[in-house]
């Protein structure tokens, strides 16, 4: 095997690119790890890597190559996105099973990352449909059902446009929590409903924190606490931010 | 003849009917958090087996905390096979599947409830709000806990590092 300095350099700077992927569309600290340790080991190398939750430090090294890398990256915090944590682990395994060569991951990469999301006016619908589904389950009828999916189109709505505009995540969670209860209050102001609880409470259920905190306690759970605890806390900090716009919206109603 | 062994079980048709609700729960985040199209129907599937599983045992009177760790083990275990069948780790499945357990309903009266005790205490009633508060907060902290561990069941009990290397073997007769 003829190993030579940069080829150290090109695998560490795909790993690295590869654990930022990972990091920031919602895996857990040991996935990152555990897929890198993963690609590394079929090509030879060795790699020791610290996780945080905004920026990978990974060192690689090899028996027969005297220099080695290491290098700090950030992680963008980007939204949860499954497709890409799937398509990162489907490829690693093939990387392991057929050898493939670095170009070749290069390539899948790319196009994993350019991979479209689903069309936007499915994902305000289908998630107005879960609004609706969650109105149900605490007990509502049909017409709290569909304060609830009208509340939670709009609150997601507002979500995407803020965020599109380059608002701070929290804030925007604030704005969408704020619309989405103004509007499903707006309902009981009129007497469509009765109790508060059925379609005020759960229109904002779309904003739930769940990736945050169940990623929180997978890390905890895993050994990394500090992971975990950066994680609850960012959690609470958008659970926060929810309870905020539903505490507006019923000083504007005088609830 | 169903409707005999739904009364043996103690349920009515509104309890299998919130199995639906909860599919379509999940499926909502499944679609936020942009899974692959080809788990939708699984994650549909996966998420009101658990949610069913919860709410029987809740209707038996078991503690919600054990019902949510039933419901999320349950998901947790049944993500496994479907990792294989569909070739994609399992926490695709499991944690759009476990979302719609996440006790909003108790966050949402814990927040409330906080909101409540800054107002200064003119009667009897703050120890009550206190009560309830603390009550209600420590319900959503355990519940999510539970979520995570019966995710993670599998992983913990076989001691294995990848579902990859977990095959659930099924006897064929």
């Amino acid at each position: 095997m003829n190993k030579s300095n940069s080829d150290i350099k090109e695998v560490g700077s795909v790993l690295l690119e590869i654990g930022a992927l990972l990091m920031s569309s919602g895996a857990s600290s040991n996935r990152v790890r555990l897929t890198v340790d993963r690609l590394s080991e079929t090509y030879g190398y060795k790699t020791e890597m610290l996780v945080t939750n905004r920026a990978l430090m990974l060192t690689v090294t090899h028996p027969n190559i005297t220099e080695h890398f290491s290098r700090v990256k950030r992680t963008s915090p980007h939204g949860v996105n499954f497709r890409l944590v799937s398509g990162i682990s489907r490829m690693s395994w093939r990387v392991v099973d057929e050898k493939w060569d670095i170009s070749q991951i290069k390539d899948e990469l790319k196009r994993l990352t350019a991979l479209p999301h689903y069309n936007r006016l499915l994902v305000l619908t289908i998630v107005a449909l879960a609004g609706a589904s969650f109105c149900r389950l605490f007990g509502g009828n049909v017409i709290e059902m569909a304060v609830s999916f009208v509340a939670t189109f709009i609150g997601l709505f507002v979500r995407q446009k803020t965020h599109k505009l380059g608002y701070n995540m929290y804030l925007c969670v604030f704005f969408a929590s704020l619309s989405a209860s103004l509007i499903s209050g707006l309902s009981i102001k009129l007497g469509m409903s009765n109790t508060l609880e059925h379609s005020f409470a759960t229109s904002v259920l779309f904003l739930v924190p769940g990736v945050p905190f169940i990623n929180a306690f997978t890390d905890l759970i895993d050994g990394n606490i500090l992971n975990g605890l950066v994680r609850g806390m960012n959690g609470l900090l958008v659970a926060f931010m929810i309870a905020l716009g539903l505490l507006c919206a019923m000083f504007i109603y005088q609830f | 003849m169903c409707h005999v062994y739904l009364s043996v079980l103690g349920m009515d048709w509104l309890l299998l009917e919130k199995g639906i609700w909860f599919g379509f729960a999940a499926l909502g985040f499944a679609i936020l958090f942009n899974v692959p199209g080809r788990t939708l129907v699984i994650i549909w599937l996966l998420a009101a087996m658990g949610g069913l599983t919860k709410i029987i045992f809740l209707n038996y009177g078991v503690n919600v905390i054990l019902s949510s760790f039933a419901g999320a083990s349950l998901i947790g275990f049944a993500s496994i096979p479907m990792a294989h069948y569909k070739h994609t780790p399992p926490l695709i499945f499991s944690i759009p599947a476990l979302i719609p357990m996440v006790p909003g309903a108790f966050a949402y009266r814990t927040m409330l409830g906080l909101m409540n005790l800054t107002v200064i205490p003119t009667n009897e009633s703050y120890s009550q709000i206190l009560n309830e508060t603390v009550s209600n907060g420590f319900k959503t902290l355990f519940i999510v806990m539970t979520l995570a561990v019966g995710a993670s069941i599998p992983m913990l009990v076989t001691r294995k590092s990848s579902a990859k290397q977990l095959r659930i073997k099924v006897k064929k007769p």
